[in-house]
């Protein structure tokens, strides 16, 4: 009888902690911890719990929702995640020099090889992918669900499609980073090769990202021949600039040109701020810029054309300038404006932010889990967010000097 | 003197003319508008594959509802119908079948296609129903914003509001590619029902009049999917 209650107990406790044990890394660090140890151990969940074959994954849904493995999650914005930390990676070797984490931005490219791969496309880049030869019950809950794809090229996968101008502008974003700061021949030979069939994809269709039934996916837009945001302009004079530095190709410097002279681009991107009303000033427009600004200052020659820039970089400033950093990703704006004007705008109270911040977590949560019948059952699991744009900003501020290894 | 005279006899007759042609208006059914026969301008060749050619449609003439089918309107209808609290006046998120039974319920239909787009940039070929020019304060971008609540509040040629942006919607016609179009696509067929307008949040082309969308019929896959209803006229 003692043996048998032993038992019973013994089994309840392993169903109780089998959501706790079943993610690679648990330990998450205090609020007061240094900020490199925090940095550090939010590196450690990252790796070990959002990382899919190289691309991270934006948010986890632990087992038992998460089947097999803790990668199921909303998956739409992926590839942002996987560009902030391959800039992270970029420059924490920038500053370490460390021959294992020039490794990890290499293991980050070769994931984004495997997201043109799985699509079967050259120049068709997934939104995310996951090992399954069955569709995941979460495909239904986070986006469209015409979206999913089963892979023909890589059997055993699939993919979601309807790839956004955000993520065109996170891919060639992270690949010129990876292309200055830590490729070696063979890795600037690959990401040659990625944005030489991305970017160039995009021009042949009249610079549009079309998708695999021929039509432009919902977000994809840098097109003369139809209305677009002037945020879209400043995004593919950025992109042309990037493949043509990368590739040598002049295809994409003549693109840029005709662009500008011919459509007004750059006049265009002077605009990309949205200012007003207030509820388009967002924060993820902000990000877009930041990333093309990044890409178009320091290889652009023409005063004429860089004072355009600066004129739209300043009115991203004059907004940036009131933030109060609620959100993690608004760190990243005032160094980023410092390096690439020269002008230091990092403030006391961005000093105070940067030590202070925080950002993952892990919840426990009910979610809709579709059955094999149809129906719908509610089964409680835990899921993490990710602390990608954290880890971003901390090796961006190590590297260009505002953050002190310290702190 | 002569030149007068038959200057103020051609001006009677255009006028009474008019008048008669004004006398022969129907009048619309309650929150609809009247959309005279005739041909325009539908498909695009600067847009996706499926929007050309560019070529001269007709119709006959039509009623179409001046607003989308609000969620207070289709919840008398189907009980059952379910939406945020604060979102009475925002567009009913439905399936195509869904709009269909609606329509129907209340003797009226879905537009078709060529209906849709006219009733939603005129005759005049422009890209949206206000002109060719953009902003976003012209659409329903944002969620958050119920009908006709954009804060430029534009209207179409015939009076129509939000046909650009806040939901997709459905038309009649099966998803099939334009006479002339010979571009290749295995969605065509009695697979998808066609959607016009575009749905807020997305890149502002797709809120051109003639942008397409592809939908199953049954199942509306999270996409923001809304309607109006239109009406013959009868004489």
């Amino acid at each position: 009888m003692k043996r048998l209650n032993s038992f019973i107990v013994g089994l309840f406790i392993s169903l109780l902690s089998l959501p706790i044990f079943a993610q690679t890394v648990n330990e998450f660090p205090n609020p007061d911890d240094p900020l490199h140890v925090r940095v550090a151990m939010y590196d450690a969940l990252m790796r070990g719990n959002h990382n899919n074959e190289g691309v991270f994954m934006q948010h986890v849904i632990f087992p038992p929702v998460g089947v097999e493995k803790p990668l199921v999650g909303s998956q739409e914005d992926c590839l942002e995640i996987t560009g902030a930390m391959m800039a992270a990676y970029c420059y924490r070797y920038g500053v370490t020099k460390k021959p294992e984490h020039r490794e990890q931005c290499h293991e980050i490219l070769r994931g984004l090889v495997k997201m043109e791969k799985v699509t079967g496309v050259p120049g068709v880049f997934a939104r995310s992918f996951n090992k399954t030869d069955k569709p995941l019950w979460h495909e239904s809950q986070h986006f469209f669900t015409i979206e999913w794809h089963e892979s023909t090229s890589m059997p055993g996968y699939r993919w979601e499609g309807d790839l956004s101008s955000d993520k065109f502008v996170d891919i060639c974003y992270m690949l010129s980073v990876y292309y200055d700061m830590a490729a070696d021949e063979e890795g600037k030979k690959i990401a040659a090769g990625l944005i030489d069939r991305f970017v160039g994809r995009v021009v042949d269709h009249n610079f549009k990202l079309v998708d695999v039934d021929n039509k432009m996916t919902l977000w994809g837009n840098f097109c003369p021949d139809l209305p677009h945001q002037a945020l879209n302009s400043l995004e593919i004079l950025a992109a042309l600039k990037t493949a043509h530095r990368m590739t040598g190709k002049d295809r994409y410097h003549e693109a840029y040109r005709m662009l500008i002279e011919k459509h007004h681009y750059d006049d265009e991107a002077i605009m990309a701020k949205v200012i007003w009303p207030e509820m388009w000033n967002v924060i993820w427009d902000d990000k877009l810029a930041c990333k093309s600004f990044w890409q178009l200052f320091g290889h652009e020659k023409d005063p004429s054309l860089l004072n355009k820039y600066t004129m739209s970089l300043n009115r991203h400033q004059y907004s940036w300038a009131n933030s109060k950093y609620e959100r993690i990703g608004e760190i990243w704006f005032p160094m980023v404006y410092s390096v690439l004007t020269g002008e230091n705008v990092v403030t006391e109270k961005t000093i105070e932010a940067i030590k202070n911040m925080q950002e993952m977590e892990r919840r426990t949560r009910k979610f809709p889990v579709t059955q094999a019948d149809g129906s719908v059952k509610m089964v409680e699991a835990q899921d993490e967010n990710n602390a990608a744009q954290l880890i971003r900003n901390y090796w961006f501020g190590r590297y260009y000097g505002f953050i002190d290894a310290s702190w | 003197m002569k030149t007068i005279v038959y200057t103020l006899l051609g001006l009677f007759i255009s006028l009474n003319a008019l008048a008669e042609q004004k006398s022969e208006i129907p009048s619309p059914h309650k929150g609809m508008v009247y959309v005279p026969a005739g041909e325009f301008i539908m498909g695009s060749d600067v847009g996706d594959a499926d929007e050309s050619p560019k070529h001269t449609a007709s119709t006959g003439e039509f009623f179409i509802d001046e607003y989308e089918v609000s969620n207070t309107e289709f919840k008398k209808f189907d009980p059952n119908h379910t939406y945020r609290k604060d979102r009475e006046n925002h567009p009913a998120l439905v399936t195509w079948d869904q709009a269909n039974a609606y329509a129907k319920s209340i003797g009226k239909r879905l537009p078709t296609e060529k209906e849709w787009e006219k009733a939603a940039r005129g005759t005049d070929g422009r890209l949206f129903p206000w002109g060719n020019t953009y902003d976003l304060t012209f659409v329903q971008y944002n969620r958050s914003q119920g009908i006709a609540q954009t804060i430029a509040k534009p209207k179409s040629p015939y009076g129509c509001y939000d046909m650009a942006g806040g939901a997709m919607e459905w038309v009649q016609d099966w998803y099939n590619p334009y006479p002339g179009n010979d571009v290749p696509s295995d969605k065509y067929g009695k697979k998808f029902k066609v959607l016009k307008g575009g749905q807020a949040f997305n890149d502002v082309s797709h809120m051109r009049c003639a942008h397409r969308f592809y939908l199953p019929k049954d199942d509306r896959n999270n996409y923001l999917t809304g309607f109006r209803c239109a009406k013959d006229v009868k004489r």
